[in-house]
């Protein structure tokens, strides 16, 4: 750990990992290159020389490493599976969904898997590793679906996923692997299923998680300075949902903007706005907006990328039109 | 002129671009225009043939307006669906040609875009969250006619809201009663509907002759419901109420009458006032009058009433323009009498005669100026007799 630089994103889920497998002799990683390698984004790197025997290579087959975990987990192990991107697990999506998400509800038997998703755009990455998919999860029962948008979380809620006896996906945002800093650990954290405030304000609240928090935050500091006070609510967790956080905060503001960077077709932005319409009508005095990804495959360019994901002043614009309403 | 886009009423007449006289097609340039905002185009709606421009260059013309004709073909009008005269007889063409153009029988759409914008908007609109705070407080949308909206198109927002409400907070209040708030409440529904007024003077020479005979003496007012349940009774029509496309007709003649108690309206009523004659309406209406002023009116006799009377003459006022109940199509309405000129053509000079002014208000959507004047003239026509009434 680079103490004097600061503790990123990335180490902290590096930091976790190794806490887990320390206190808990059931953690093992299994993965493509996690040993010797330490993993594409070196997110294990050294972990498997710490820990002989417990961070293993896999074979190239995502649907075999989570046919192998849900193994492991039903023989009472507690894997850590790492994809190398988000994108290809979809390879191995009937075991997590047919099999890790259902098994502890077919046969009493828990199921204490952490998937960790290195997902989210980064410049030039195009549409093979860049794709957000977490609602496609979050739409399954049996799943816990984690988001975390700072490097406090991505330590303690990897460390919670790890703990949990059912299947986790846990989404950790490649953007923000290098770019976030923190001067500690936490020793402790929000639990899993609260949202957090990470920003208070009373015109407006913006709804939103993993990187576009901090789009988010920026933008309600630019509108900040035109006399506009945005509240933003950083989820965490995408399922559970903690939807009491989100219709408190739209008492307070009486208008909703919700931010995702995944594809605006269904997700996570539009369960919000289901939730707040549905429980908070009352609340809105303009109708709830969303601002997502354009509906198109994610793009190489620098440039296109950057029109495609919502960004900081995408959502400022969003936000005024909004607050003219 | 067609619609040029929001907020616009208005275009002047720049140049034509065709003559009367030419062959034109659908959708080509007609006429160009002007608005404060922009130089634009006037399309013809149809092909055919230029008749006619009655629009003037330089002059300026509403949205709506008409600027010119064009004779078209009937294959044309019928697409267009303006052929409605002759629509039955394209019909038996059809019937008789059914390999006709396919084009003729397309059905047109009757409402063109929504009936109301789906993104509402302006000072109209409500948001939920001014709804549930307007509920949450008894507050109407009437109460907030005095509220300047900051949101789009002037709307209020919850803000505006709160803080008309903080300002009312510094102000002295008192709590309204419940009859006044009974009174507005009737009277805010009430004025969801397109009210009109009518009015003409009543001779009441004929009615003060017959107090002078009559025990007990009748009132102009009871004369005037007597006389309205009378002319109701001959034509129910005009106090049917409008629910939906459907007249729903009166099924009895229950005529009340507007009685100021304190802090408002009673409106007692009198059942079936075409079936008694105005000398035994005379005791009940009394009663019912004094039972209202001492707020002790028995539940059956007030409400399910067809129509009202009100003596705003009571106050010494002469004109005045009474709402409706909301349950109600008309309110007949009683000035205060005086002594006015009028021209006897048979001593060619004028004479006094004692006049009030009579008017009815009257939900335009169940009847128009004619039915309401119609109905107020044979009002006037029974007072004129009130031995006969």
């Amino acid at each position: 750990m680079k103490a004097d630089a600061g503790i990123t994103y990335l180490d902290a889920i590096r930091e976790a990992q190794a806490h887990a497998l320390r206190d808990d002799p059931r953690v093992f990683i299994y993965g493509q290159d996690v040993g010797a390698f330490g993993g594409a984004f070196k997110a294990t790197k050294n972990l498997a020389q710490e820990f002989p025997g417990r961070v293993l290579d896999s074979p190239i087959s995502e649907d075999a490493m989570m046919g192998l975990a849900v193994g492991t987990a039903i023989e009472g192990l507690r894997p850590i599976i790492e994809m190398q991107f988000a994108d290809f697990s979809t390879v191995g999506f009937n075991q997590i969904v047919n099999q890790a998400a259902t098994l502890f509800w077919r046969t009493n038997i828990p199921c204490p898997i952490t998937v960790r998703l290195p997902f989210g755009g980064t410049s030039g990455s195009g549409p093979f590793h860049s794709q957000c998919i977490e609602a496609i999860y979050a739409h399954y029962p049996g799943l816990i679906v984690l988001t975390p948008a700072t490097v406090e979380d991505a330590y303690s809620m990897l460390l919670e996923a790890i703990a949990l006896d059912d299947p986790v996906i846990f989404c950790e945002h490649k953007f923000l692997y290098y770019h976030l800093k923190a001067e500690k650990l936490p020793s402790e954290a929000l639990p899993i299923g609260k949202a957090r405030i990470a920003r208070e304000g009373r015109d407006l609240t913006i709804v939103t998680y993993s990187a576009m928090v901090h789009e988010a935050l920026e933008a309600a500091r630019e509108l900040s300075s035109e006399g506009w006070e945005i509240e933003v609510v950083d989820l965490r967790s995408v399922k559970p949902l903690d939807t009491d956080t989100v219709v408190a905060s739209v008492a307070r503001t009486g208008k909703l903007l919700c931010v995702g960077e995944a594809w605006p077709w269904g997700g996570v932005t539009a369960e919000i706005v289901a939730r707040v319409t549905g429980e908070g009508y009352g609340l809105l005095d303009a109708p709830p907006q969303r601002l997502n990804a354009k509906d198109t495959p994610v793009p190489y360019h620098p440039n296109l990328w950057a029109a495609h994901r919502p960004t900081a002043r995408s959502v400022a614009a969003a936000a005024r039109n909004l607050l003219r309403q | 002129m067609p619609q040029l886009g929001e907020s616009i009423a208005e275009a002047n007449i720049v140049a034509f671009l065709v003559k009367p006289g030419d062959n034109v097609v659908a959708d080509q340039n007609l006429i160009e225009i002007e608005t404060n905002k922009a130089t634009m185009t006037v399309t013809s709606p149809c092909s055919g043939k230029i008749e006619k421009f009655s629009a003037q260059l330089n002059e300026s013309y509403a949205v709506g307006a008409v600027l010119g004709q064009i004779e078209a073909t009937k294959e044309e009008a019928a697409r267009l669906g303006l052929d409605v005269a002759s629509s039955k007889i394209s019909d038996t063409d059809r019937v008789s040609k059914p390999d006709g153009n396919g084009s003729h029988t397309r059905v047109q759409p009757t409402v063109r875009g929504l009936p109301v914008p789906a993104n509402a908007a302006g000072a109209s609109y409500l948001s939920p969250r001014l709804k549930a705070r307007m509920t949450e407080l008894g507050l109407s949308a009437a109460d907030l006619s005095g509220v300047a909206g900051s949101g789009a198109a002037g709307r209020v927002t919850v803000e505006d809201f709160e803080k008309f409400i903080a300002q009312l907070e510094k102000q002295k209040t008192s709590d309204a009663s419940s009859m006044r708030v009974a009174v507005a409440d009737a009277m805010r529904r009430s004025w969801t509907r397109p009210i009109a007024h009518v009015g003409m003077p009543v001779c009441l020479d004929p009615l003060f002759a017959f107090r002078k005979i009559a025990r007990p003496k009748p009132g102009p007012a009871l004369c005037a419901l007597r006389a309205l349940a009378v002319a109701l009774a001959e034509n129910r029509k005009p106090a049917g109420r409008l629910v939906g496309s459907k007249i729903v007709h009166p099924s009895a003649i229950d005529i009340g009458f507007a009685v100021e108690a304190e802090d408002g309206v009673l409106v007692p009523v009198i059942r079936d006032a075409d079936k008694k004659l105005l000398k035994d309406l005379i005791t009940p209406y009394n009663e019912l009058v004094e039972l209202a002023r001492e707020r002790k009116l028995p539940v059956n006799a007030t409400g399910g009433s067809i129509a009202t009377v009100t003596n705003f003459g009571t106050f010494g006022l002469e004109w005045a323009t009474p709402i409706p109940l909301p349950e109600q199509t008309l309110v007949l309405g009683m000035g205060a009498a005086r002594h006015e000129p009028r021209w006897d053509s048979s001593k060619g000079q004028f004479v006094p005669v004692m006049e009030a002014n009579l008017t009815l208000s009257f939900d335009h959507r169940v009847l128009d100026g004619g039915a309401a004047g119609r109905l107020l003239q044979r009002v006037s026509e029974l007072m004129s007799k009130p031995d006969q009434l």
